[in-house]
Parts: structure tokens; C-alpha cells; sequence
């Protein structure tokens, strides 16, 4: 039983991971980034990359993928997502075109195959992030097996919400943001300088997803189309849990999570998802806006 | 006057359009070509479903490679019953083959029960069910969905989303059932289709005809349809749904049917394309086949039918033609993707507003250039 939940729990930790910085992004900005999960997956290149190249082990890896999903997010919103604000479908379409050229970015090495040169740790192939080995093995505490690497991915998910939670709630900047959740134009109005704030958001919302990728990369294998496959559960979460809300997304995290984790303990990983996939229509239809919402923009 | 010159102008694309469908075996002699072509021309079908829940109704349908997958499905389950690997299973009714692989030891070699569930399969032994319910399936599936969400008024955003997680859950479905699907290899060495004892080899210019002939008929009925009053209400719910409702009309309802219409012409091209390329997969409710789909689209012109087949049979082709070596196809991979960016910033309207921006270019140089334009060809001759 505990086994069941403590599967489900660290399937829980992963989509929240993923769908943190999205409930931020859509929430904020109304902006539906479907890069979110390449942005993901840049982090996990990231992990690999500067295992290779820098020595640096997942601890290292954390603050360095953070930074470089934040600035790719950045560049993003500066490039493309700055001039769709309120084409809530356009941003959809425009990011997927941005989620296919980091990932072919990726697999043509940034396109140094055409020049016949192999870089290390790119390309389309499968990669591997080596995790020290004491994060691996797992251990009995009070009589049950814990595995190490599973309670550091539910770690660093406490802390990265804890951490949302107080930028969110707790800090001026964060006031400004939860103003223009609610109304951007009152919110400017107000003196609110809402294009460095809403660009802000956006690349903190990229740098957990990079987070998130450094994090999946130890225990799924990093491919360029990683990400592609993570996004959609992100937003099913964000989505179920109402846009902008932060325990609402906790919550549909835990929710689906535990659907996920106990539905396959009980039959298997398909029906678990086809499970999990029910649930969310049957919920949207059920609220519209989400478990936990209110109106936003 | 530019209004007639649109009029003109979209006239006179629709005929070429149709002259060079139609008239294209004239050109190439080439079998496989030909083959290739019918298959994008059945792109271009759901091209124009595409424009027609999105760039119409506003229906944003990020699903609708569930329509087509189911349409395919359906007549390859007709069609594989006819193969010589179903037929010559040592039995007197056709079983296919891999449900023989799965089967328990000692099952009757029957539809009726050779494996859980394959009792399904007992009416597609007529191949006019099968195509029978390559359209009536996604029309019943779309009405359910369509009475469900539209009824609900859910809009939008979340409609997307909808669609989306209900094609995944789709594929996961065909999967799972691995006995009566084939999982992940899908329905493959599918018999022709036979029509009053002509048997349709996709090699066949006959065949093109076929998809030619229908791509070209549901071109101009959905060119119809849109310009009746039905369809006309149907971009007034579009641009504000509230405000129709409160000028009486039921929007849910004009969205309930125009969905349901896309969802029939998704599934004719589920049908065709199994015909043309003889496979039905689980690739077909891939999301990323969903989403090409509205890529077509949105290059040719999400709110023009026509724009919108001649993106998909455009983007088709050149994919085909760079695809001779994997690293130009990585690259066109990554051209589209920019290239799509580039579109959703500058042209939301795609090449068909393109085309519209040179034709109204034109028609206003025209006018204020044709007094001069006179003259100039008035001086050489005196």
C-alpha cells in the first residue's frame, strides 16, 4: 500500500515539476507554451552536456540547466511569444513551431552535421545522465524499501513550490505578477511595467522546466523528442488544477498522480493513462476552469 | 470592383484547381508518383476539414487525426478480411492473420471467437460495411463529443485540450487491444478494394480518379455549404458567440454540425487513404499528426478551404521531394518549423491571404494606373 502511494507520490513530484512553471506561464501570461516540454528537455541536455564536458555532477547541473532554460526562454518570449499577447490560439501554434526547431536543433547538432561533426552527447540518438551512485541504491528505513533518487526528485519538488509559493506570495514582484494575472491593462494602468514582468515569469516558468529536465534525465533516457511527450500531461494537470492556481495545481498533480500510480500498480501503464485521460475530460467538463480557479484574462 | 475581382479570383483558383487534380495522369506517367500524389490529395481533404472547424466554426480541433484514424481503421477491417493472409488461414470464413498469432491454443479458428472481442469483426466480411462505417462511426463518435462539449458551451482553449487528450486516449485504446487491432503494427497486407467486380489496385490511374473525383466534390460541397444561411450563422457564432445567442440562434448547434461535418470528411479521408496506401496504424492518432494537420492549415489559409488543401498537398509534396536523403529531411523538419513561426507571426492568413493581399495590390494598381497605362500604349503608335 505504502509502495503504491510512494509510486504514485513521485509520478506526482515529475508532472508538477512539469507543470509548474506552465501553470505559471498560462496562468500569467495566457500564453500556451507547447515548447514548455523542449524546454524540458534543453535541461536534460543540459545535464548530460555539462556532465561531459564540465564534469559536473546533478547537483551542479540543477542551477546551470535553470539558467540556460530561463535564457532560452527569454529569447522566446522577446523573439515570438511578445508579439501574440491575447492570441491565446496563435501562441499554441507559434510555440509548437519553436518546440520543432529546438528539437531538430538538437538532433542536427545545431547543425553541425552538415559539416560532418559529431558533438558529443547531441544529436538524435539516445543520451544518458550518470547519477552518483548513492543516489541509486535504494535503502530500507522502518522496514520499507525507499528509493533514494525517487525522495530527491520529491525533495527538490517541495522546495521548487515552496520556493514558487513565496516569489508568488510573499515578494513585491510577485504581487505585480498575481495583478496581471488577474488584469493586465488595470495592472499597467497601475503604474506596472507588465512586458519585464510577464518576460520575467516567462523565463522563470522556462528555468523550472529546465530544472524538471535535469531531474528526468536521471531516471527516463534524454532524446530529442522527450518533451514532446511530457507537455500534453503538463497542461492536462494545469488545466484540471485552473489556470493560475498554484494549489490548484498541486492538487490535480496529486490527483492524477495518484490515479496513475495506483491504477497501474493495479493493472497496467496503458489503462492507467487512458484512466488518467478520462478523469481530465470528465473534469474539464465537469469545471471548465479548473478545480481551483478564478476568472483571469 | 475588388469585391468581383475576388470573386473572380477565388473562381478562377478553384478551376485550376480541379483542371490540374483531374488532369494530372496526363502529366505523370509514373505509377508510384501517381500514387503518392493521391495521398496527398488526401491530405489536402483534411486540409479542408481542418479550415472548416477551425477557420469557420472556430473550433480549434486538435483531434482530428481521431476521425481519420477511426475512418481508416474501419474499411481496413473490411479490407483485410478480403487478404489472401486472412483467407487462406485453413478455415472457411476469412480470419486475419495475427489474431491466428494470438490466439489460445485450441481456439476455433473463428471470427466468433478465435480471440476476446473478435465477434466485431463478423459484419466487416462485407466490404460495404466497412465503408459504411468509415464515415457513420466518426459521425456518431463527433455527435457524441459535439453534443457533449458544445452543449456545455465549452470554447476554445479547452476544446483544444479535449480533443487532444481524446485522441491520445484513442490511441492508447487501438493499442491495448492488441488482439483485435494488431497494437502497434496495425492492420497491413490489406486486400483492394472491389467495387462490382472491379478490384481497385492503388496502382491503378482508376484509383487516383477515385480520390481525385472526391477530394474535388468535397471541395465544392463544403464551398456550399459554408455560403448558406446555415453557414453564415456559423461565422457569426465564430466571431461572437454570445451575440448570436442573443439574436436567437442556438450556437450549439451550428457547432454541433459543422464539427460533425469535419468529422465525416476526416473520415471519407481516413477511408480513401487506406485505399491508396493499403495500412491503417496507431500513428494515425498520433498527436503530432493532429497538429500537422492544423500546420497545413494555417500555411495555406485557415479560413479558406481551398488555401488550406493546397498547403497540405503543397508541404506534402515538397517533404516528399527533399526526403531522398535523412539529413535534408531532418532540415526541412526545421524549415517548417520556422517556417511555421514565421506564418502564425506575419501571415496568420496564410497563402490564401497572401493571395488575396497581391489580388487587391493588383486590382487598386489597375485602377489608378489604367488612364496612364492607356496612354503609354497610345504614344509608341503615333
Amino acid at each position: 500500500m505504502f509502495e503504491t502511494l510512494f509510486i504514485g507520490l513521485s509520478l506526482t513530484s515529475v508532472l508538477l515539476l512539469i507543470a509548474l512553471g506552465l501553470s505559471i506561464t498560462y496562468g500569467a501570461m495566457g500564453v500556451i507554451n507547447m515548447a514548455h516540454g523542449e524546454l524540458v528537455m534543453i535541461g536534460a541536455y543540459t545535464a548530460v552536456l555539462s556532465g561531459i564536458y564540465l564534469g559536473f555532477n546533478i547537483f551542479a547541473a540543477i542551477p546551470l540547466a535553470f539558467l540556460t532554460a530561463a535564457l532560452l526562454g527569454l529569447l522566446i518570449e522577446r523573439v515570438v511569444i511578445r508579439r501574440l499577447y491575447g492570441r491565446i490560439i496563435d501562441t499554441l501554434l507559434a510555440t509548437w513551431g519553436v518546440a520543432i526547431i529546438l528539437q531538430q536543433l538538437i538532433r542536427l547538432e545545431f547543425g553541425m552535421t552538415f559539416f560532418g561533426i559529431r558533438i558529443q552527447g547531441l544529436g538524435p540518438g539516445l543520451q544518458q545522465m550518470r547519477v552518483p551512485s548513492y543516489l541509486m541504491q535504494p535503502y530500507e528505513f522502518a522496514g520499507i524499501m525507499i528509493q533514494p533518487y525517487r525522495t530527491f526528485i520529491i525533495v527538490v519538488t517541495i522546495l521548487l513550490t515552496l520556493l514558487t509559493w513565496f516569489l508568488m506570495y510573499r515578494t513585491s514582484i510577485g504581487v505585480q505578477i498575481r495583478a496581471i494575472m488577474r488584469n493586465p491593462q488595470m495592472a499597467a494602468a497601475c503604474g506596472i511595467d507588465v512586458r519585464r514582468v510577464s518576460a520575467m515569469t516567462f523565463a522563470y516558468g522556462s528555468g523550472l522546466a529546465g530544472i524538471a529536465g535535469v531531474l528526468l534525465a536521471g531516471f527516463r533516457t534524454v532524446m530529442p523528442e522527450m518533451g514532446a511527450n511530457v507537455v500534453v500531461d503538463g497542461f492536462l494537470v494545469v488545466v484540471v488544477g485552473g489556470v493560475g492556481s498554484l494549489l490548484g495545481t498541486v492538487l490535480s498533480a496529486g490527483l492524477l498522480g495518484q490515479i496513475n500510480g495506483i491504477v497501474s500498480v493495479l493493472y497496467n501503464d496503458i489503462i492507467a493513462r487512458a484512466v488518467v485521460f478520462a478523469v481530465v475530460i470528465g473534469i474539464i467538463l465537469w469545471r471548465p476552469n479548473g478545480l481551483f480557479s478564478f476568472r483571469s484574462r | 470592383m475588388s469585391n468581383k475581382a475576388f470573386l473572380l479570383g477565388d473562381r478562377a483558383v478553384y478551376i485550376a484547381f480541379i483542371v490540374i487534380v483531374l488532369g494530372l495522369p496526363l502529366l505523370i506517367s509514373d505509377v508510384f508518383w501517381l500514387n503518392r500524389v493521391a495521398r496527398y490529395l488526401v491530405f489536402g481533404m483534411l486540409g479542408i476539414a481542418m479550415a472548416l472547424s477551425w477557420g469557420y466554426a472556430g473550433i480549434l480541433n486538435l483531434g482530428q487525426g481521431l476521425f481519420f484514424g477511426i475512418g481508416a481503421y474501419m474499411v481496413a477491417m473490411s479490407l483485410k478480411l478480403q487478404s489472401w493472409t486472412s483467407l487462406q488461414q485453413g478455415s472457411d470464413t476469412p480470419v486475419p492473420d495475427f489474431m491466428l498469432w494470438n490466439a489460445q491454443p485450441g481456439a476455433p479458428t473463428d471470427l466468433c471467437c478465435i480471440v476476446p472481442g473478435s465477434w466485431l469483426w463478423i459484419p466487416f466480411q462485407a466490404q460495404w460495411f466497412g465503408i459504411f462505417m468509415a464515415i457513420a462511426l466518426p459521425v456518431i463518435v463527433a455527435l457524441i463529443i459535439g453534443v457533449t462539449i458544445f452543449r456545455l458551451r465549452v470554447s476554445g482553449v479547452y476544446v483544444a485540450i479535449i480533443t487532444l487528450a481524446l485522441v491520445l486516449l484513442t490511441r492508447l485504446i487501438f493499442i491495448d487491444a492488441q488482439p483485435i487491432t494488431n497494437g502497434f503494427n496495425g492492420l497491413t497486407d490489406l486486400g483492394w478494394l472491389t467495387i462490382g467486380g472491379v478490384e481497385f489496385d492503388p496502382l491503378m490511374i482508376e484509383t487516383y480518379y477515385i480520390v481525385a473525383v472526391s477530394v474535388c466534390i468535397v471541395l465544392l460541397l463544403t464551398r456550399w455549404l459554408v455560403s448558406t444561411r446555415a453557414g453564415l450563422i456559423l461565422q457569426s457564432t465564430r466571431d461572437d458567440a454570445n451575440r448570436a445567442r442573443y439574436l436567437g440562434y442556438d450556437v450549439a448547434s451550428y457547432q454541433i454540425f459543422f464539427f460533425t461535418v469535419s468529422a465525416a470528411i476526416a473520415g471519407f479521408a481516413g477511408l480513401l487513404f487506406v485505399i491508396v496506401s493499403e495500412f491503417a496504424t496507431p500513428t494515425y492518432f498520433d498527436i503530432a499528426f493532429s497538429i500537422s494537420m492544423v500546420v497545413w492549415a494555417a500555411v495555406g489559409g485557415r479560413s479558406s478551404l481551398i488555401g488550406a488543401a493546397i498547403g497540405a498537398i503543397l508541404i506534402n509534396t515538397i517533404e516528399a521531394t527533399v526526403s531522398e536523403s535523412e539529413m535534408f529531411q531532418q532540415a526541412w523538419r526545421l524549415i517548417i518549423g520556422v517556417l511555421f513561426v514565421l506564418i502564425v507571426l506575419y501571415m496568420p492568413r496564410g497563402l490564401a491571404g497572401l493571395a488575396r493581399d497581391i489580388l487587391t495590390r493588383l486590382v487598386s494598381l489597375g485602377r489608378t494606373k489604367n488612364p496612364d497605362a492607356a496612354n503609354a500604349s497610345r504614344n509608341p503608335a503615333e
